[in-house]
């Protein structure tokens, strides 16, 4: 190894080991050749772009037309959740080491902070924010994992509180909850049927505790085009639990209570049409925060609805699909 | 068999299952697998646009084929392993090497093991503290040299290679974990 500080000698070996040297100058130490081994073998390290592009192109593939035509993202669903926190960075991290999600972009946001973006299972999550930001988006998710005790102790260990403990739940499932350094509520479940993502879910799942559960239904049925597809209410009317389907997406949500109260939860929704679609949602009772306008990424319009839940409506640009 | 293996295995069976009825399910095997795929490709061939095409390769066979594909108790990475030895074979055969034209049926433990070893290895490589693990994929995964890292990071070319041997540290210390 040449001279120099014990970092820069162990660079000179990599730097050999990535040139294609079968045999690279030996390290003078044991710790040295223990480190230029594990560098050696990291040589095939796949990169993240190529693992990512085939996913994508497999994943077209598997639905001939289907995504072609439609204007979400590749590789995105219809709903996907927009965590905006103070420490987004931190909170990239802790998704990385708790739910072992791939991070997939990190850019600078319109805002100024860090843009980000994850793949758990076969969700996308975008996470973005900056120091001192005004509004934050934590929200209530609901997660599926292959083994929820052994997602619930990760979880933990990269920094989470217990919110509940690993239990099975009358509905079918393993689950917990944990409230992780941000602010944000995972509800982390094995599903009890042929799979551990209940069919028409995904791995990543919004949820909304609403006041007036029942006036949420409605309004995402007339704003943007909703589906109601299960619903458990108490005897007295009251919305325990529902599933509205949103484009090949589901929100899940029921009646606030207890601890479980209202979150500013933030969704970024890929529609056909941003001004139609902008138009029906302010008709049926949404704030408009920002009417719709052509930025770099595609054409998008931000709203609020009477629940707090912030929406960003976006249409790539086509040649981002 | 461990009942952990037994698990795995009936996770995965019940994966693949999934996948055969709804192929937007096949991401779950994609991820999976891919590293492993990827590993026992790179091992046969020289260069990295080469695993990838071969890898790309691999799994495009895999989804088009995976309603043939029939649970008979060995892994599904022996199939993937089954399909990559054939496209290898094909690769050398188009390129006139004469190189290893006969597909490996049943690669070697040895091989096994190896390919093994990697995947562990790029599964921590996931669990390192973000900057190491942005250094090392850029340096390993995207072969950038210092210099462009430490421009990409905004750090100094010094402080980028004090985190480069942090992460080799990392990484050894969790490998011996993992291996007593």
């Amino acid at each position: 190894m040449a001279r120099g500080s014990f970092s820069q000698r162990l660079d000179s070996v990599v730097e050999a080991i990535l040139a294609g040297a079968r045999e690279p100058v030996p390290p003078p130490d044991a710790e040295g050749a223990a480190l230029a081994r594990v560098a050696a073998d990291l040589r095939g390290l796949p990169s993240e772009e190529f693992r990512h592009r085939l996913r994508d192109r497999l994943m077209a593939s598997g639905a001939p037309g289907e995504r072609r035509m439609s204007p979400v993202r590749e590789g995105f669903h219809t709903v996907t959740l927009y965590l905006a926190v103070e420490g987004a960075e931190g909170l990239v991290d802790f998704v990385v080491r708790a739910f072992g999600a791939t991070e997939t972009l990190r850019t600078k946001g319109s805002l100024g902070g860090l843009h980000a973006e994850v793949r758990i299972g076969d969700s996308m999550v975008m996470i973005g924010g900056k120091e001192g930001m005004a509004q934050q988006n934590p929200s209530a998710i609901h997660l599926y994992v292959q083994d929820t005790d052994a997602t619930y102790g990760r979880a933990l260990e990269a920094g989470a509180t217990s919110v509940d403990e690993p239990m099975e739940r009358p509905y079918g499932e393993r689950s917990a909850g944990v409230r992780d350094p941000f602010g944000n509520v995972w509800y982390i479940a094995t599903y009890r049927g042929s799979h551990f993502v209940p069919e028409g879910l995904q791995t990543v799942n919004p949820y909304l505790h609403a006041r007036g559960t029942e006036a949420l239904i409605g309004f995402l049925k007339e704003a943007l085009g909703g589906e109601e597809i299960d619903r458990a209410q108490s005897p007295d009317g009251v919305v325990v639990h529902a599933k509205v389907r949103i484009g090949d997406s589901v929100v899940e949500m029921g009646e606030a209570h207890g601890p479980y109260q209202p979150m500013p939860t933030a969704i970024f929704l890929y529609v056909e049409d941003v001004d139609a679609l902008y138009r029906r949602a302010v008709r049926a009772g949404a704030v408009s925060s920002q009417a719709p306008s052509d930025q770099p990424y595609g054409r998008v319009a931000f709203l609020k609805d009477p629940f707090g839940t912030t929406w960003y409506i976006a249409t790539p640009r086509k040649e981002a699909i | 068999m461990t009942d952990r293996d037994a698990g795995k295995e009936s996770e995965e069976r019940l994966a693949i299952e999934a996948a055969q009825k709804d192929p937007s399910r096949f991401a779950e095997l994609y991820e999976n697998h891919v590293d492993r795929v990827y590993a026992f490709v790179l091992r046969r061939v020289s260069n990295r646009a080469e695993a990838e095409d071969l890898t790309s390769d691999v799994f495009q066979k895999a989804l088009a084929n995976l309603g043939r594909f029939e649970w008979r108790g060995a892994p599904f990475a022996a199939w993937l392993f089954r399909i990559a030895s054939n496209a290898i074979a094909n690769h050398f055969a188009k390129n006139e090497k004469g190189l290893a034209a006969a597909p490996e049926d049943t690669p070697e433990p040895v091989v096994l093991r190896e390919v093994e070893h990697r995947v562990g290895l790029y599964r921590l490589v996931g669990e390192l503290p973000a900057l190491q693990r942005r250094v090392i994929r850029l340096r390993f995964g995207e072969e950038k040299s210092i210099r462009e890292i430490a421009r990409a990071l905004k750090k100094t070319e010094g402080a980028v290679k004090q985190l480069q041997l942090r992460a080799l540290r990392n990484l050894r210390s969790r490998m011996d974990e993992e291996h007593g």
